[in-house]
């Protein structure tokens, strides 16, 4: 488990020396189940810092809120970090402008898995590398760690942020990339029909509140294709037509740039699955290109690039 | 708001009669609504009052809120300048003569005339806005109003003398001893005859007396915000400075809430509101 | 009337009801409850966290309607569409309570819109009180209550094996026709069910004044601060009860004019067609929201625009927490006016 005091140690430092202006990170919220991105601005403010596996957004989505040229700090886990080298990769952000403060990741909790096991009421949340104890109003329970964690994070391969200014804590043995694949091929061995009732069942429960493109880094366009008026690319509504073009384009567009953090699984209040569809894209961009993303700083996603011996050229 | 017994939504069917380019760069068209139907004529101008909107409809693109531009007086048709700007307006600019078209309203409040009566009028307007205070002046013009009201002073200004609209009446009125008019334009022309300058300090200039007046500001943002506080600097009281908001809207009648200015829908609520009303709305335009 | 229900009873009861009504109740989809029509096999889900996720004013004000319909030569008509009469059963009195809230601003003298008017007219709504109210909703503190009656025909107790039914209108005991009565002691046990019910739930903020110091701080530091890590998406309004914002849309393939939920929570919201956007920032959106509910609403009806069924605090995905917002801004300096 990640030293608390250890990162705030650092954030404070950081903020002390004046080498960034703000720290991302997280700090508790009104529940132990839900705690909040927070932007620290001074030392004095880092005492509410907080680093656990509830922590389940992916910060790297704040970096294109803040002006370009602000020096941040973010506490970074691994895939995290792999956003943040993919953003820099798309020229959102210049290295030099941040310091990454990167923690060894076990995994973020799904809260709403918590819920289930023991209802609303907790008053606070224990964890430890097997296990998560949750206290109730109603008394204590000892989950698996392993059980709550969210799916991205069970196949996960990059645990250890790799490229961050200063990793706080010991390296964790990293995850087997082969887990990946597991749930594209549990997928890709449907037949037609099946995938397609898959994926009618998932897209269609879509209310089109967007949350899971707000929660990634990589959606940051400042006009998304779902809101162009002309031309329409898209049916605007919460029919089956619209929810399946939002979810398939959607998709799409993070072709090579999807870390597979889940923070859209997480952020999606319907409970949809769309991993699935991002993880079969990534998995592409593996078996075809060897590429992976974010994994350094300089290469383009392979549908970012042309080069004149492309074997598809694009005709006009 | 038409009561054709149909959803409010919906609008009603009407015909281009006329439509012209209001200005020589282009930006500015005039259309010329009539009715299909007798009944929805009756019903509009039934409601209408100068200072409400309509909601133009082009299906397929969606709809734009409107300044009505004429007076009721005028004939059994309405008029509307728009300005081109996205896909509704831009469709507005390719109509012509005998294209259908669909309009809902009159939508929104409207100048509070009844309580103009008797009173000196300062109308001041700047842009493609001064639509609905071209059917205000007009209406008031007409010799079935003109005695319910007392002294009339315009002051109209554009950036250039080619966007200039209404140019027609706007003659005709500076030939007229009933009305004192005061044109301006932002940056000097050749042969331009009238005040070069920006409205708030045309205003200034000509000072119009407080005394027993209400005066009515529409124009872009900019020059509402500075023309405002030039008419309270002359004494009027923010209870008789009045205004006419924009927002963006889409139901028209204060459903989507789309347009909300503190607990006021400008759609529904506005949208003419005097300086006293904004003063104690939040400032959130 | 007070009538008795036993809870094995209630499956025959709520078949019997489909001969003459479309009925909804909340049932398990995925790993949440959801209100869906009845069927053969349908089973009621009440459990924690016990609302459905997705309010019933969805039942009302459906995620994507038609309201006009293009004609072939370049007309417009209503768009229509068939609603039968029916039964909301087990919906919680938030919900009920922001249907009431909606009422007032679609149904008005100038204007009422007429599909939302359709649906309420042909909608009888059973309410069930939440014996064990939820841990994040705070009806109580807005004012409201977990057996509050607003815009029921019917209100449920659930009492163990069976529920107390109270009827509150001619239309809910139709419904209910020839059920026992409850004997004086049942209601009397229910009531002191409901009292505690009320009496468990803590106050989540002070309401006092809350709506002046929202309005004097509008330009304060305070909309900044809460509004840091939001992500504007529609999570927290869309799933709102009382929210109602909607979009029009011309989906031309379709040939029709639709409306859809919208939020002012998103960037496009108010973005005017010069480029000009009065929210330019989630600070203003934030605001916008807050203010909507704790200030707008009041000064429109006189009751505050949330219902504390405590969906956004749940499922906002960067935990932002109206409650604890509202606490924050207590704290904010205030002046008392002295107007009216
Ligand atoms: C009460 C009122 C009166 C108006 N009177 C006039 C007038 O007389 N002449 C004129 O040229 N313009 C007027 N406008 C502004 C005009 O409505 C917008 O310029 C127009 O809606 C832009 O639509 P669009 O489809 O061309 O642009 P797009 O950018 O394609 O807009 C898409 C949609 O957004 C909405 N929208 C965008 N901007 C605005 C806006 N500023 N106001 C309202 N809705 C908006 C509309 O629903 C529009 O259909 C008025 C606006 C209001 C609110
Ligand atoms: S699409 Fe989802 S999994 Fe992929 S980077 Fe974005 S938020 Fe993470
Ligand atoms: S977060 Fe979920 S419900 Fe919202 S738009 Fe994304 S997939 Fe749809
Ligand atoms: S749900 Fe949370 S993140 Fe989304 S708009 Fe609401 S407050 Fe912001
Ligand atoms: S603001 Fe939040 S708690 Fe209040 S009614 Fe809406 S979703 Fe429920
Ligand atoms: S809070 Fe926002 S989305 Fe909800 S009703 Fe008010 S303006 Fe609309
Ligand atoms: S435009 Fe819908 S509320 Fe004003």
């Amino acid at each position: 488990m990640p030293d608390l005091d250890a990162i705030k140690t650092e954030v404070r430092r950081l903020l002390a020396d004046g080498v960034v202006e703000v720290v991302v990170a997280f700090k508790p919220g009104d529940t132990p189940l839900h705690p909040q991105p927070a932007f620290f601005h001074s030392p004095e403010e880092v005492d509410s810092l907080v680093h656990n596996g509830l922590c389940q957004n992916n910060l790297a989505t704040f970096l294109t809120h803040l002006p370009k040229t602000k020096k941040v700090g973010m506490v970074v886990r691994g895939c995290e970090n792999r956003s943040v080298n993919a953003l820099i990769v798309e020229k959102q952000k210049s290295r030099e402008n941040l310091y990454l403060l990167g923690v060894p990741c076990e995994g973020i909790i799904d809260w709403r898995k918590i819920v289930e096991h023991v209802g609303e009421a907790v008053l606070a949340v224990h964890e430890n590398s097997d296990e998560v104890t949750v206290e109730t109003r109603e008394g204590q329970f000892n989950l698996s760690r392993n059980e709550l964690l969210h799916a991205s994070c069970l196949r996960c391969a990059h645990r250890n942020p790799i490229s961050a200014d200063i990793l706080i804590g010991e390296p964790l043995p990293e995850g087997d990339p082969n887990l990946a694949r597991v749930a594209v091929e549990e997928f890709e061995s449907l037949t037609n029909e099946e995938r397609y009732a898959w994926f009618q069942k998932e897209a269609e429960r879509c209310i089109r509140c967007y949350a899971c493109r707000e929660a990634c880094p990589m959606c940051y366009c400042t006009e998304c294709f779902v809101d162009h008026i002309e031309p329409r690319w898209t049916e605007s509504g919460a029919t089956p037509a619209g929810m399946q073009g939002w979810h398939i384009v959607r998709a799409f567009h993070q072709t090579g740039r999807c870390t597979d953090c889940g923070a859209c699984e997480r952020a999606c209040p319907m409970d949809i699955k769309m991993t699935y569809l991002t993880e079969k894209l990534n998995n592409d961009m593996r078996k075809k290109y060897a590429f992976e993303v974010g994994l350094d700083i300089q290469t383009q996603p392979p549908f970012a690039t042309v080069t004149l011996d492309d074997k598809n050229r694009f005709s006009v | 708001m038409q009561d054709n017994g149909h959803s409010p939504y919906t609008p009603i069917p009407m015909h281009v009669l006329h439509a012209y380019y209001e200005s020589t760069d282009h930006s500015l068209k005039t259309v010329e609504l009539s009715f299909d139907h007798a009944a929805d004529s009756q019903a509009f101008f039934e409601a209408f009052n100068p200072g409400q909107f309509c909601l133009l409809s082009v299906a397929g693109k969606g709809e734009s809120a409107l300044g009505v531009a004429s007076a009721a007086w005028e004939g059994n048709f309405v008029r509307f300048t728009a300005q081109k700007m996205g896909s509704v307006t831009t469709a507005l600019h390719g109509l012509k003569a005998g294209d259908a078209i669909g309009m809902r309203g009159p939508l929104g409040n409207g100048f509070p005339l009844q309580d103009w009566k008797g009173k000196n009028l300062v109308i001041i307007g700047g842009g493609c806005a001064f639509s609905t205070l071209y059917a205000l002046t007009k209406h008031i013009h007409h010799e079935s109003h003109r005695d319910d009201y007392g002294k009339l002073t315009l002051v109209y200004g554009t950036r250039t003398s080619g966007l200039c609209m209404y140019k027609h009446d706007i003659a005709a009125w500076h030939e007229n001893e009933d009305m004192e008019i005061h044109q301006a334009i932002d940056v000097p022309e050749d042969d331009w005859l009238h005040h070069v300058g920006y409205v708030p300090d045309v205003v200034r200039q000509v000072a119009p007396s407080p005394v027993n007046a209400v005066a009515v500001v529409c124009g872009p943002p900019i020059m509402t915000k500075f023309t405002l506080p030039a008419l309270v600097e002359l004494g009027f009281a923010p209870e008789n400075i009045f205004t006419s908001l924009e927002k963006r809207m889409k139901c028209g009648i204060g459903k989507c809430g789309r347009c909300n200015l503190g607990p006021k829908y400008i759609c529904k609520d506005g949208p003419v509101f005097s300086l006293a009303e904004l003063n104690a709305l939040p400032a959130d335009l | 009337m007070n009538l008795i229900l036993e809870k094995h009873a209630l499956p025959d009861l709520l078949q019997s009801w489909r001969g003459n009504y479309d009925v909804y109740l909340p049932q398990k989809m995925e790993r949440f409850s959801h209100f869906m029509p009845l069927t053969d096999n349908s089973v009621l889900v009440t459990h924690e966290p016990h609302n459905t996720r997705i309010s019933p004013k969805a039942l009302f004000l459906p995620m994507t309607e038609a309201l006009v319909k293009f004609t072939r030569f370049g007309g417009y008509e209503d768009a229509q569409q068939v609603i039968q009469p029916r039964i909301i059963f087990a919906i919680r009195p938030c919900d009920a309570q922001a249907v009431q809230l909606l009422d007032t601003s679609f149904i008005q003298e100038a204007y009422t819109d007429p599909l939302w008017l359709e649906r309420r007219e042909k909608t009888i709504t059973v309410g069930l009180g939440c014996h064990e109210p939820c841990q994040t909703g705070f009806c109580t503190t807005v004012g409201y209550g977990p057996f509050n009656k607003a815009d029921l025909d019917v209100l449920l107790t659930d009492m163990g094996d069976a529920y107390l039914v109270e009827t509150l209108s001619k239309a809910g005991e139709d419904c209910f026709q020839g059920l026992p009565c409850a004997s004086d002691e049942f209601v009397e046990q229910a009531l002191i069910v409901q009292r505690n019910a009320h009496d468990q739930m803590p106050v989540a903020f002070e309401t006092e004044n809350l709506k002046e110091k929202l309005e004097q701080n509008f330009n304060s530091d305070y909309w900044e601060t809460v509004s840091q890590s939001c992500l504007g998406c529609g999570v927290c309004t869309f799933l709102c009860p009382t929210c109602f914002c909607f979009d029009i849309v011309d989906e031309t393939q379709r040939r029709e004019r639709v409306r859809n939920w919208d939020t002012c929570m998103f960037r496009t919201y108010s973005l005017e067609a010069s480029g000009h956007n009065p929210r330019p920032s989630k600070v203003e959106r934030t605001r916008q929201r807050l203010s909507h509910k704790f200030v707008y609403w009041l000064d429109q009806v006189n009751q505050i625009g949330c219902t504390g069924c405590g969906r956004c605090v749940r499922y906002c995905p960067v935990g932002l927490d109206i409650r604890a917002m509202l606490r924050q801004a207590q704290t904010l300096p205030f002046e008392v006016s002295h107007a009216g």
